[in-house]
């Protein structure tokens, strides 16, 4: 508990109005998107909203002086738990510091604070005819904030990368207030270690991020959308190598296996023939009207050669958005299948999904439980889905068991235990396994250097 | 939600508000998020509150209370919804569980409660609100602001210039049989404050059909949104009873057509009304929903810029969108505000119980219709109207009517 005097400081920097700490306000900054369960909540003590980079350094300040645990938080979309205050303290949410501070157009770059969220930053890059691709399926809600620090991916991911490919530079708060600035507008940059790149993805366990410059591209003129269709995934899979092999890179290749598929027909009340094993949605893009025709003319030749059951290239944006309709939808078309599903994010080596989808299936049969799979398949980033009913507690042993044994088997293909979602609570208990002894240490070094006094988020990454 | 003890209360909630992964989706949406964003204030926030409530984790103290009644009930998050959580439904539900916990609702809902309830109350109340006045509650009815109402001959007076699309249309080739029997819903929003409007109403079913008038009861909307349940199955009973004849039942209170319709689900598990529930809620149309499948063409078209504010209850409520806007082309030059389903604020009693951000959303929603450059702003539910007409009075550029004034 925080004692009334360190309040009063809060409110001081911040503003009365922006410190919370009524029961059901500290309620309401417990949780995030992730399945660490509600109750017993965990609770801040309270609730700092700051809206400048000052703000935040002297709410450091005083919480690093006094040893008050701060947990940063976006929009606490995140799904793995990493906006949860666990010990307490403050929950310092950024979602206030909505500026986009500077808009460099000839360097194509704009510096924005972290509580922008990804959707305003798109659109106000495509206002000007620029493209800032990274899109998690979030990203009408999901601050910049918060992206970076889990450095979050997307559909668009094998053609443009995620969001650290973005970052070009980072303002940050040290964990007792101090202020740095990482990187710059500068495309070569080698003074110094990277820290930029150090802060991407460190789920606020070493500063506070309030502001970064971030790096635009041209936007392509013209998308369009395909829907193949195959009676094996090893086919889906060949095709997506092939194309990626030859030179066509898809701006974004998402697939589905048949659970999903099902899902989604039934969902939608549609008819699919049983016998696909698997669906992938295509994007492409370009330039020209000729370009986009000769990728859509490639893709349908190369799927040809592995067997594909049914091509459809969308002929106006009204198709495209039904089919990407589809993808969208698959989410709760699968969440409507149980009672409960736990999503899980591993990603491993491109040529490994085959292999990693057909060790999900043995998992499935050992354990009886379904697992829908669908993931970027471009990029090898698979999201699995455990279908079950945790009410049952004989059930939810299996399930556990189940979750395990999917980790592993990323492991044993040369795979990682997130793609996108980051560590936060929910796998800290194996990232062990993943990174080694060794290699965990090597963490905990990093953060005692930064962090000290192990105020900010902690419990996070590791036990 | 078929039970009815105080724990089955709970479970209903939980029902619905386990469903809710906490996703985030619906942050943007919630426009009650969009004046105040705290988390307690949103969708997401709401419906934990509710959860933790039914799974223990939370007293049912006085803040959950009013966190459960900082909703609007506009479903804007519920049409988002990955998942279709019926926050709605789930704010109703904990609101029931707190009439029922302790010995019944608030008391000015109570008051509100039993003037909708009383026919003769009702009746007495039309247009200057005198019972309402004399009771005490004006202030705090749901249309306790009597709004100054352009009639539709002012209307079109103003605007039947010389750029007018000549007279009346000729009469409407009804499609709808000659057999089906229409029957009118009254509500009491129109029935206390535009009985102008609803007299046009009548005048335009009349040119379809014979209308039917009923001396119907409150459709029991207010009563189930605050906590007074069992007066709304009476309600709900009784109007079934009333309309037993009709083929066709039609209201041009959006609230009212969503909540008779919405209706049978309430009595799903009673075996008594099960079925005759079921078949009086398929009855029910929404006014313009009525009109086009009836192939009704507007009187006239008319040289004045409108625009149209969608009502919660209509377009999310009941899926009638495209409707009333086919109409309002053919009767004006229609143009769309942005954010037209974005709810006013008005959502029964929300504006009484928190006036400053009822005002903030409805100054959303004014700058909005500025923006259009419309003179008229239509709208087919009367507390909308209410709200419309407060904005219209504050802005000074435009004027509000109800729909079935310019039809
Ligand atoms: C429906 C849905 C779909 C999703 N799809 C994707 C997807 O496709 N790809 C993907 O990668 N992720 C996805 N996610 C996960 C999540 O949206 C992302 O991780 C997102 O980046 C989190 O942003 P946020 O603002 O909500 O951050 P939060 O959840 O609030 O925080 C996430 C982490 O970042 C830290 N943090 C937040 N802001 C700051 C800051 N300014 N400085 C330092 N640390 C900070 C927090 O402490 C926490 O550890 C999805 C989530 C949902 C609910
Ligand atoms: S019903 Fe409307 S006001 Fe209520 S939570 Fe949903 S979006 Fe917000
Ligand atoms: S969109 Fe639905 S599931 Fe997601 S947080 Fe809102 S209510 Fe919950």
């Amino acid at each position: 508990m925080l004692n009334k005097e360190i309040k009063e400081k809060l409110r001081a920097i911040v503003g009365t109005e922006h410190v919370l700490d009524a029961n059901l306000d500290r309620f309401g900054y417990s949780y995030d998107s992730s399945f660490v369960p509600l109750l017993p909540a965990n609770k801040p003590d309270v609730v700092v909203r700051p809206r400048t980079t000052a703000e935040v350094a002297a709410v450091m300040a005083l919480a690093n002086e006094h040893s008050i645990p701060v947990t940063p938080r976006g929009a606490a979309s995140g799904r793995t738990g990493g906006s949860i205050p666990l010990a307490g303290g403050i929950s310092l949410a950024l979602d206030r510091m909505t500026s986009i501070v500077e808009f460099d157009e000839k360097n194509m770059m704009v510096t924005v604070e972290a509580g922008v969220r990804t959707i305003d930053l798109y659109n106000f890059g495509a206002e000007r005819g620029l493209f800032y691709p990274p899109d998690p399926a979030s990203w009408k809600f999901s601050t910049i904030g918060g992206n970076i620090a889990e450095n979050a991916g997307g559909m668009r991911a094998v053609k443009y990368g995620v969001t650290t490919n973005y970052v070009m530079g980072l303002e940050v708060v040290l964990a007792d207030g101090t202020v740095i600035h990482t990187g710059g507008k500068a495309i070569k940059n080698v003074t110094g270690y990277d820290l930029t790149s150090l802060f991407t993805g460190s789920e606020g366990t070493l500063g506070v991020i309030t502001k970064a410059i971030l790096r635009l591209i041209p936007m392509p003129k013209l998308r369009n959308t395909l829907q193949l269709m195959f009676p094996s995934l090893d086919d889906a899979c060949n095709t997506i190598h092939k194309m990626l092999q030859s030179g066509v890179i898809p701006a974004a290749a998402e697939l589905m296996d048949k659970t999903c598929i099902q899902a989604v027909a039934r969902h939608r009340k549609m008819d699919i023939d049983p016998a696909i094993e698997a669906c992938v949605v295509i994007e492409i893009d370009a330039d020209d009207t000729e370009a986009l025709a000769k990728q859509s003319k490639q893709i349908e030749e190369i799927a040809k050669s592995f067997y594909v059951v049914e091509v459809r290239i969308a002929a106006s944006p009204q198709e495209a958005e039904d089919i990407w309709a589809i993808r969208r939808g698959l989410s709760s078309a699968v969440g409507a299948m149980a009672p409960n599903r736990l999503g899980e994010d591993i990603s491993v080596p491109r040529d490994a999904f085959p292999e990693i989808v057909r060790r999900i299936r043995g998992i499935s049969e050992k354990y009886r439980l379904p697992i829908a799979v669908y993931g970027h398949a471009g990029d090898g980033n698979i999201h699995p889905s455990v279908l079950c009913d945790l009410s049952n507690e004989e059930e939810a042993a299996r399930v556990h068991q189940a979750v395990d044994e999917i980790f592993a088997a990323a492991l044993a293909v040369g795979g990682t235990l997130s793609g996108e979602h980051g560590i936060g609570i929910t796998k800290r208990d194996y990232i062990v396994s993943a990174l080694g002894e060794g290699g965990v240490r090597t963490l905990k070094a990093i953060k005692q250097a930064l962090d000290p006094k192990g105020i900010l988020n902690p419990g996070k990454i590791w036990n | 939600m078929k039970s009815t003890g105080k724990r089955d209360r709970l479970q209903d909630v939980h029902d619905i508000v386990s469903q809710c992964d906490r996703c985030g989706t619906c942050l943007p949406v919630c426009p009650l998020f969009g004046v105040k964003d705290v988390e307690a204030a949103s969708a997401r926030g709401k419906n934990n509150i509710a959860r933790a409530l039914a799974q223990g984790g939370l007293d049912a103290t006085p803040d959950v209370l009013a966190a459960v009644n900082f909703c609007l009930l506009c479903r804007a998050c519920v049409d988002t919804c990955p998942s279709k959580v019926k926050t709605d439904e789930a704010m109703m539900a904990v609101r029931q569980y707190f009439a029922d916990a302790t010995g019944g609702a608030g008391i000015k809902y109570k008051a509100l409660g039993s003037v909708l309830k009383n026919r003769t109350m009702v009746k007495l109340a039309s247009g200057a609100l005198k019972v309402m006045k004399r009771v005490g509650i004006n202030r705090l009815a749901p249309y306790g602001m009597a709004p100054s109402e352009f009639t539709r001959e002012e209307y079109l007076a103003r605007f039947a210039g010389p750029a007018a699309l000549g007279a009346a249309a000729p009469a409407s080739p009804a499609t709808l049989s000659d057999n089906t029997k229409v029957a009118y819903f009254y509500g009491c929003g129109m029935k206390m404050m535009f009985p102008e409007a609803a007299k046009q109403t009548v005048a335009i079913l009349s040119t379809l059909t014979e209308p039917k008038l009923v001396d119907n009861v409150c459709c029991g909307l207010p009563h189930l949104a605050h906590g007074q349940k069992e007066d709304f199955l009476a309600l709900a009973k009784e109007n079934i009873r009333l309309y037993a004849e009709a083929d066709v039942v039609v209201s041009e209170c959006a609230s009212c057509s969503s909540m008779l319709k919405h209706t049978a689900q309430y009595l799903a598990g009673d075996p008594e009304w099960a079925d005759r529930a079921n078949a009086f809620s398929r009855k029910v149309m929404g006014f313009t929903e009525y009109l086009v499948k009836a192939g009704y063409k507007p009187r006239q078209k008319v040289d004045a810029t409108i625009t149209f504010h969608e009502p919660c209850h209509l377009g999310r409520g009941q899926g009638i969108k495209k409707q009333p806007r086919e109409l309002l082309q053919a009767a004006s030059n229609y143009v769309e505000m942005p954010g037209a389903d974005t709810c006013c604020g008005g959502a029964g009693t929300f504006h009484m119980d928190y006036p400053e951000i009822a005002g903030v959303v409805l100054d959303k929603k004014r700058q909005n219709i500025e923006k259009t450059g419309a003179a008229i702003v239509v709208t087919e539910c009367p507390v909308c109207l209410v709200q419309m007409a407060k904005a219209a009075e504050k802005s000074g550029k435009f004027r509000a009517m109800h729909i079935s004034q310019v039809l």
